[in-house]
This record gives structure tokens, C-alpha cells and sequence, in this order.
């Protein structure tokens, strides 16, 4: 009974985000479609292995930054321990592609359940808290796991060197085949698993997930069992997670425990907020741009991070519904002005009126 | 166990819960009044480091200097923080999840302290000399030396004058006047908008006098602030959020735990058993040792 008035905290009011996964429209899956198609064309005009190289890791944080999204703007889960379970699903089936001979495929399935198994142990003991609460005890899990593959006295992590050669998912082709092989993959994972986690969003389970994050009491007292919807979201942000680091391990052909800690995770942070937390198209842009500044100025750190962390104050305070927000918002306007002779007084006042914690926002 | 390594413990407990206190009562207090859990305090330690780096080893003067060089550059960058990071988002309070935002920009504010002083003065650490030199035998094989001394006796000195100030003076008064009750406050004729820059301007002069004795048992670097961050979540965490007997009592209980594991199982894995404690804290009384759930505190 407690964990119920717990969560029926009053404070625990709309987070960052106003627009959440709207719906699929027909434009919208045409312009999916166009940007995947776009996306995946590049390997074929790209020579330059550098930036190809860039490209990969930048679609395996967004995988592991769209789980995450997931967990922190849809479900509204303080989960700082995201890069555990993303370096665990890493470790666990880097481990497995070197000690064993299964399909390295089922190594990256491997990663995914144990990024699952994590997610849904670490989701017990947040069961109870709320907000920072959440974050510091989720905080608190990453950095034991940290320290535990650190000083791991067995020799099965590596410690801080890693895990040595993995052989990865295309060990057997050359190096600009692979990285090709490796993008593409990247990128299938990208696309299936932001329309997945879109359609989660449009299904009841993302309903009820808004509706426990913007107005926890109302949403208990419709019947929905709040702490039974944070396992699943818990489990399926973690299968991602789980996901993206067995790509990491097998394209980086090692991990250490540097992927990890403040650093990523604050830069991580910034590029969900920025781009906008809970939207479906905001990881993407944010971790695009981030990635993008951070390529740039990969000479300077202190400089990257001076105007990573003025940027992530600036869009906090004034832009808190992050670029994806800005842009739909202009966007409806647009829409709004061009539809204007057919469309419904009412439908123009939802298109441009969408506010926080709007109270049709959970009844959609 | 041997007489030596419970002296050992004592003393180390002694020296590590002050300083730990010295930083997370600033936390506590900021949290207190503001509902913000201040990310930037661990930078605060950093700056006075630097302070009192340039202060003793680059200008060669007085330690007492440095320390009140600390207090005042470190009240106003506070007070700037306060007025760049949390003061805009004052008047959208009720419409935002104003913890985790304030979390949010305390923590960006941070991230730019840190990298600016990385990028000004590189990555390098720096020697900051001891505040006083020497040391004194506590017992066979234990020394005390008299930095850690003066730090610790500093330290309790400043935790008492925060004390005597909120229980005493009118500023104090306002300031615990505005953690009971916002409203009730402001009705009182209470100035909020001045106190909240005040509370943390100075909160993280204590972390920048902390500062200046953490960099002379270790070094000044960019990074200098994190560890005393995490340490510092960590007190605020166990004491229950706001509640600042407990930062005290936890501060100490903190420093005895890792104290004592430093002494039996080694340095390497006193941080991990300090997060573990603090783990099963948050699952066994999810509002720390002496936290309420959401009532008034201070």
C-alpha cells in the first residue's frame, strides 16, 4: 500500500516532453521510410572510413539512446543505470562470441536477454521510489557494476584493458565490407526499433506508461498497475540496451569498462534532452548533432563539453521540449495554416494548443 | 583486529566524515530550501582546489588567505549558478518535474565548470601545498597529520557556525522558514528571491573551503570535484535528503564504513561497499536514515 502512495505523489508531474510518439500518420511513414532509405544509401557513396566509422558508432548509441528515451521520457523512469545493463548485454555477449562457438547472431540475442534480465532485477528495488530517488539508486547499481568489472580478479572482463579481440558478427569479411556489413545492421536495428518502440507507444502499455508518468493517482485509480508496467518498460528498454552493447562489442572488437561512468552518461543525457526527451524523432536528432559537435572538436574535450553543457542549460531552460518539440511545434503551425479551410475549428486548436500536461494528453 | 587499525579507523573516520559533512550539508541544505539536489557542488570543490593552488603554490601567500579566497569566489560562482541554472525555471515550477530538471541544469553547469578549468589549465594535477605542515603520532604506526587535523577541526568549526546561523540569526531563520513552508514564508514577508542565491551561494562556499584542504591531501585537477560529489550524494543520500542532523550523523557513519573496509578488505573496494550500503539504505528506507517522505525538513 505504501509503494501505491508513493507513487501517487503529486510532484511527479510531466517531465520534459509535451509531444509524445504522436501518431503514425501516412506522411510520417513515408518520411521513415525516405530518411532509412537515404541513411542506408550513404555506405555506397561514403569512402572515407573514418567518418563511415563515426557513422556506426553514432547508430549504436542511438540504439542504446532510444532504449533509454524510452525508460527516461516515456515511462518517465529516472534509469541512470542504463549503461550497466548496456555494458553488461555488451560484456555478456562479448564474452560468449570469444569463449564459444554459437552463431555470433545468438550472441547478439544473448546480449539482448541479458540486457532484459538486468533491467527487470534492477526494476525491483526502484519499485518503491520516485524520482531522484530512482536515478541515485540506479546510479548506485552502474557504478558497482563499474567497480566489479574493474577489479574483476578472474580475468574474464579483461579489468580496465577489456575484453581482448572479440571476433565479432562479420569476422570472416574484409575491412570496408564489414564496416558496410556493420552499418547496415546498425541501422536495421535503428529503424525496427524505433517503429517498434513507436507502436509501443500508440498500444495501450504506452498509454498507460505516459498516463503513469503524468498523473500516477488518476492512472492507478483507472486500474492500471503502476509498478507492473515499470517491469515491462524496465525489460524492454533493458533488451535494447542489452542489444546495443553486444553491437558495440562486436563492431569495436573489444569493451572496456570506460563505456561506462559520468562521462558518457552525461554526454548521453545531453543528446536526449536536447533533441527532446519522449519524442520519438528527438533521441535521433539529438545524438546526430551531439555526435556531430563531438566529431569536430575531437582535439579539444574541454571545449566539446564547455558548449555540450552550455547547450544542454540553454535547451533546459528555454527550449524544454527539446529540438524535436521546436520542430513539431513549427511544424503544426505550418500544417495548421495549410489545412485551414478544411480543417475543424477544433482540430486546429489541437494541433497548434498542445501544452503540458494537457489533459487530453493521457486520454490520447 | 589490532589496537593500531582501530586508532587507525578513528582517526580516518574522524578526517573523512568531516570533510564529507563540510561538503554534503551543503547539499543538504540547498535541498532543503530549494528541493534541489545540486549537482555543481563537486565543481565548487575543484574551484577551491584551484584557489588554493594559485593562492599558496603560484602566489606563495597566506593559507588563511587562501581559504577566505575560496569562501568568496566560491560563494559568488554559487550564487551565479543559482541565478543561471535554477532561477529561470523558478516561476514554471509547478508546471516541470523541477527535481529532476534542476538536477539536470545543476549538472550542466557542472559539465562547464569543469571543462572550462580543463581547457584553461589543462589536465594536469597540481601540487597544492598543506595548508599546515607536520604531524602528530597518534599511536604506534598511526599518524595524524596536522592538514587532516586542521581540516577536521575547520571543518566542525564551519558545520557549528552553520548551525548557530540558521538557529540564531534572521537570515537563518528565513532560510528554514522557506524549507517549512514556501507560502507561509512569503507571507511572512520573507525575501525569497534573494534567499535562494544566498542558500546556495553559500553552500558552495563550504564546498570551495573543502576544496582548498582536499587539495592539499590530494591534487587539483579538473576532475578534482567528482569523487567528492559522489561521496557527497552518497552522505546526502544515507542522512535522508534535507534533513541536516542526519547529513551530520551520516557524514561520520559514512566515513567509519569506509574506514573500516579501507583497513580490512583495501582501498580498491571501499567506493563499491559504499555504494552497496547505500543501495540497500534506498530499498530498506527508500527516504534515508532520518528523511521524511515529502514533509518539511531542515
Amino acid at each position: 500500500m505504501s509503494e501505491r502512495e508513493t507513487l501517487a505523489e503529486p510532484t511527479a508531474s510531466p517531465v520534459l516532453a509535451t509531444s509524445v510518439f504522436p501518431l503514425m500518420t501516412r506522411g510520417r511513414w513515408g518520411a521513415t521510410c525516405l530518411a532509412a532509405l537515404v541513411a542506408a544509401a550513404i555506405p555506397l557513396v561514403m569512402t572515407n572510413q573514418y567518418v563511415l566509422s563515426v557513422m556506426i558508432t553514432t547508430l549504436i548509441l542511438l540504439v542504446l539512446n532510444i532504449s533509454w528515451n524510452f525508460l527516461l521520457g516515456v515511462a518517465g523512469v529516472w534509469n541512470f543505470g542504463q549503461l550497466a545493463i548496456y555494458a553488461l548485454g555488451g560484456y555478456g555477449a562479448g564474452i560468449i562470441m570469444l569463449h564459444s562457438s554459437v552463431s555470433p547472431w545468438l550472441a547478439l540475442l544473448a546480449g539482448g536477454v541479458i540486457g532484459t534480465v538486468v533491467a527487470v532485477l534492477l526494476s525491483f528495488p526502484t519499485l518503491r521510489l520516485y524520482g531522484i530517488y530512482t536515478s541515485l539508486l540506479t546510479f548506485a547499481f552502474a557504478e558497482i557494476v563499474q567497480y566489479v568489472i574493474l577489479n574483476d580478479g578472474s580475468g574474464l572482463t579483461g579489468g580496465s584493458f577489456g575484453l581482448p579481440i572479440v571476433p565479432g558478427l562479420y569476422s570472416s569479411l574484409g575491412l570496408s565490407t564489414s564496416a558496410r556489413a556493420y552499418y547496415w545492421t546498425a541501422l536495421a536495428v535503428v529503424v525496427a526499433s524505433t517503429v517498434a518502440l513507436a507502436a509501443v507507444g500508440r498500444s495501450r502499455l504506452g498509454i498507460a506508461l505516459r498516463g503513469i508518468r503524468d498523473a500516477p493517482a488518476y492512472t492507478a485509480a483507472r486500474g492500471v498497475n503502476p509498478l507492473r508496467y515499470r517491469i515491462v518498460a524496465f525489460a524492454i528498454s533493458g533488451f535494447l540496451a542489452g542489444i546495443a552493447g553486444a553491437l558495440y562489442v562486436s563492431y569495436d572488437q573489444s569493451i572496456s569498462p570506460s563505456v561506462m561512468g559520468l562521462t558518457p552518461m552525461s554526454v548521453y543525457v545531453t543528446m536526449l534532452v536536447i533533441g527532446g526527451l519522449g519524442t520519438a524523432t528527438g533521441p535521433i536528432l539529438g545524438t546526430i548533432l551531439v555526435q556531430i559537435v563531438a566529431t569536430l572538436l575531437v582535439t579539444h574535450p574541454g571545449a566539446e563539453f564547455t558548449i555540450l553543457g552550455l547547450f544542454l542549460l540553454v535547451v533546459v531552460v528555454f527550449v524544454p521540449e527539446g529540438l524535436a518539440g521546436l520542430i513539431g511545434r513549427y511544424w503544426r503551425k505550418v500544417a495548421a495554416w495549410a489545412a485551414e479551410d478544411e480543417q475543424s475549428a477544433t482540430e486546429a486548436a489541437e494541433a497548434t494548443g498542445e501544452t503540458e500536461g494537457s489533459p487530453d494528453e493521457y486520454v490520447a | 583486529m589490532v589496537a593500531t587499525d582501530i586508532v587507525g579507523i578513528a582517526v580516518t573516520t574522524l578526517i573523512l566524515g568531516s570533510i564529507y559533512g563540510l561538503v554534503a550539508i551543503g547539499m543538504t541544505l540547498i535541498y532543503g530550501t530549494l528541493r534541489i539536489l545540486d549537482m555543481s557542488q563537486g565543481s565548487m570543490v575543484m574551484v577551491g582546489s584551484f584557489i588554493g593552488w594559485g593562492i599558496l603554490v603560484v602566489a606563495g601567500l597566506n593559507p588563511i588567505l587562501a581559504i577566505l579566497a575560496a569562501f568568496a569566489a566560491t560563494f559568488i560562482l554559487g550564487v551565479l549558478t543559482q541565478l543561471a541554472s535554477v532561477q529561470p525555471l523558478m516561476k514554471r515550477r509547478s508546471a516541470i518535474d523541477f527535481e529532476m530538471v534542476t538536477f539536470i541544469t545543476t549538472f550542466a553547469v557542472a559539465m562547464v565548470l569543469t571543462n572550462v578549468a580543463l581547457e584553461l589549465l589543462g589536465p594536469f594535477q597540481r601540487n597544492v601545498t598543506s595548508v599546515v605542515s607536520g604531524s602528530i603520532s597518534v599511536y604506534h604506526g598511526v599518524n595524524l597529520p596536522y592538514q587532516s587535523l586542521t581540516m577536521a577541526l575547520v571543518s566542525i568549526a564551519l558545520m557549528a557556525a552553520l548551525g548557530v546561523f540558521l538557529a540564531r540569526t534572521r537570515w537563518g531563520l528565513a532560510i528554514r522558514a522557506v524549507a517549512q513552508d514556501l507560502d507561509a514564508a512569503r507571507l511572512m514577508g520573507v525575501p525569497v528571491g534573494k534567499l535562494y542565491p544566498l542558500t546556495m551561494g553559500l553552500a558552495s562556499a563550504l564546498a570551495g573551503v573543502a576544496g582548498v584542504f582536499l587539495g592539499g591531501l590530494y591534487f587539483a585537477y579538473p576532475q578534482a570535484g567528482d569523487l567528492p560529489l559522489l561521496e557527497a550524494l552518497i552522505v546526502v543520500i544515507f542522512g535522508g535528503l534535507g534533513s541536516l542532523p542526519g547529513t551530520v550523523y551520516a557524514a561520520y557513519a559514512i566515513g567509519l564504513i569506509q574506514a573500516t573496509a579501507e583497513v580490512i578488505v583495501g582501498t580498491t573496494w571501499s567506493l563499491p561497499i559504499l555504494y552497496t550500503v547505500i543501495l540497500l539504505v534506498l530499498i530498506v528506507r527508500p527516504h534515508g536514515l532520518l528523511g521524511k517522505p515529502s514533509e518539511a525538513r531542515l
